[in-house]
């Protein structure tokens, strides 16, 4: 494995080359479509430098599926440092496709993947091998493969919608025709949740991605609304009002009740878990203002942790623990920052027009998801943790809103 | 049941070349870790949201921002609701709580219930029975005036009295 890099250092020289055809005619789509998926995701991924393929000798146009078929000669004459390389196939709807990853240096081979599946697969089989092609370098797989939920009001009503990291293949997944909410995926990534107004009130709903199966989770009087999975997957917490006031409540995936979390007369609301599910951060206004909060599950006891700011909301806890994102209302514009669990180390990320809010982290914390409307309507963004590398990832239509990001796959 | 809505593909706009048109169709899995598919599932369309209508007569009351208090206008208006409502002792209300869009869209749902509360328990105080009023939030949802200034905001933070068949 090459040594590690942290994005803005000095980044790898990569030179990432069209698939070729194993057998049968030449597909140009699938190729461009490959090479594009994964030029994009190292790009986002700020640790590669990308070679210009106009520069590619002969070697580019063979397959090299063994490293002793590889002219490594010609790479290292480019400066590149690693290598993608390989071919694909396509007999009617089956698509198979060979990646390979190989150390230019050290002449040998990183990784290899075989993807077998179908012709509309493609952009999926070049997303995972990206996540491969970041594990290689930097021991962490990369988030490519995963799915963002996200809420879409483009057929008049906010509905549940399903897309790929980089906004294709979006997919409608509810028809409540009502207003839809703040979506959350289980842990195993088979299941998505979410607040919908469709009986009348806000109630918590689950949804089986395979089936598209739904039922009503929790529908008590008032509030059930964002919900958050435990990272286990066996507790989910969310606000309820049926008490007469909103407050954090611990239900069991099942829906029933477990743990009543606050009892307190300000409002409680936005649950984010501590990666071992022991803490939760949370907003609450029951110092004046809301800014956020920090429960110990085990001990009880509830800290401040945004000491800045009037207005601070939506905790995202990252799933390496080791920062909280949030948003703060400043000069009447929301902006995203992250600060370490102890409140220190407050670092803004969003700067320029438009509310940006929130945000998400990707599964393996190199990325955050959120909302802003800086173009006038409000999509959905993508950038690095440190702030950088920003790019909308929803097609336009309707305001899009509320991301959720997928575990891995 | 009823037929499946076949799911709704989303074409893009001429945005950024690398999204494209997408299949609606079911996905299939794929080799290596099978790629999920995902669809929309069947749904049986009773809408028993009932569509209440504005009562002309049960005028809305308006809020500061990130406040739930009344204020001395609101109160006015209130007693003027509460007289309406003893009138015709067999209307029931639904008071809806609304925020501008600032904000947590879960907090501003707290907030809006907050609200519509706040007007609950006054009417209540006036002599108007609780049990013809019921109260729901829809936090920043259905703005009055989506416009992104103070004066929207302003029409935006309100309760509304809808009368209910």
């Amino acid at each position: 494995q090459v040594e590690i890099r942290a994005p803005g250092q000095q980044t790898i020289a990569v030179a990432n080359t069209q698939l070729v055809p194993l057998s049968g005619t030449p597909l140009p789509a699938i190729a461009a479509e490959l090479h594009d998926v994964m030029a994009a995701d190292l790009e986002l991924s700020g640790l590669f430098r990308q070679l210009d393929p106009a520069a590619f000798l002969d070697d580019a146009r063979r397959p090299g599926l063994t490293s002793s078929r590889v002219d490594f000669n010609q790479w290292a004459l480019l400066g590149a440092e690693i290598l993608i390389k390989g071919g694909y196939q396509l007999q009617g709807e089956r698509l198979l496709v060979d990646f390979r990853l190989y150390d230019v240096v050290h002449r040998r081979l990183l990784t290899g993947r075989r993807y077998a599946g179908l012709r509309r697969d493609v952009r999926t089989m070049a997303h995972k091998f990206a996540d491969q092609v970041l594990k290689s370098v930097t021991g962490r797989e990369g988030p490519f493969s995963s799915r963002i939920a996200y809420i879409d009001n483009r057929t008049g009503h906010k509905e549940l919608y399903l897309m790929d990291t980089d906004g294709a293949n979006a997919l409608r997944l509810t028809d409540h025709r009502s207003i839809v909410l703040n979506p959350d995926f289980s842990p195993n990534g088979r299941e998505v949740i979410y607040t919908s107004y469709r009986r009348g009130n806000p109630d918590l709903y689950r949804k089986q991605l395979s089936t598209g199966q739904e039922a009503r989770l929790a529908f008590k009087k008032g509030l059930n609304i964002a919900a958050r999975f435990r990272p286990d997957g066996r507790e989910i917490a969310l606000t309820q009002s049926a008490t007469g006031n909103p407050e954090l409540m611990l239900l069991g995936t099942d829906g029933s009740r477990r743990r009543r979390l606050t009892s307190h007369w300000g409002i409680d609301v936005d649950p984010s878990w501590s990666p071992a599910g022991d803490r939760l951060a949370f907003v609450s206004d029951r110092q004046g203002n809301p800014h956020i909060f920090v429960m110990d599950l085990l001990g009880g006891q509830t800290a401040r942790l945004t000491a800045n700011g009037k207005y601070n909301a939506t905790p995202a806890w990252s799933p390496d623990g080791k920062r909280i994102a949030f948003t703060r209302l400043e000069k009447g514009v929301f902006d995203i920052y992250t600060v370490r669990p102890d409140g220190t180390d407050e670092r803004r990320l969003t700067f320029g027009p438009g509310n940006k809010e929130h945000p998400r982290w990707s599964p393996d914390s190199r990325f955050l998801v959120y909302s802003s409307d800086q173009d006038g309507r409000k999509g959905i963004y993508i950038m690095r943790a440190d702030g950088t590398g920003i790019r909308r990832i929803s097609a336009g239509g309707g305001q899009c809103q509320h991301p959720a990001w997928s575990g891995q796959r | 049941c009823a037929k499946k809505p076949a799911p709704v593909p989303v074409t893009t706009d001429d945005q950024a070349a690398a999204q494209q048109a997408v299949q609606g169709v079911e996905e299939m899995g794929a080799g290596e870790t099978g790629i999920g598919e995902s669809m929309i599932g069947e749904e049986s369309m009773d809408d028993s949201m009932s569509m209440p209508q504005t009562v002309a007569s049960l005028e809305r009351i308006y809020f500061n921002f990130d406040r739930y208090d009344l204020s001395p206008e609101a109160q006015a208006i209130l007693i003027n609701n509460a007289e309406y409502l003893k009138a015709n002792p067999d209307q029931k209300v639904r008071i809806e709580g609304y925020c501008d869009e600032r904000g947590s869209d879960e907090y501003n749902l707290a907030l809006g219930e907050r609200r519509a509360l706040a007007a609950q328990k006054y009417l209540e105080s006036l002599g108007v029975a609780g049990d013809r009023l019921s109260v729901i939030s829809y936090g920043e949802e259905m703005p009055l005036d989506p416009a992104q200034n103070e004066d929207a905001y302003a029409m935006n933070r309100r309760a509304e009295f809808k009368s209910m068949p």
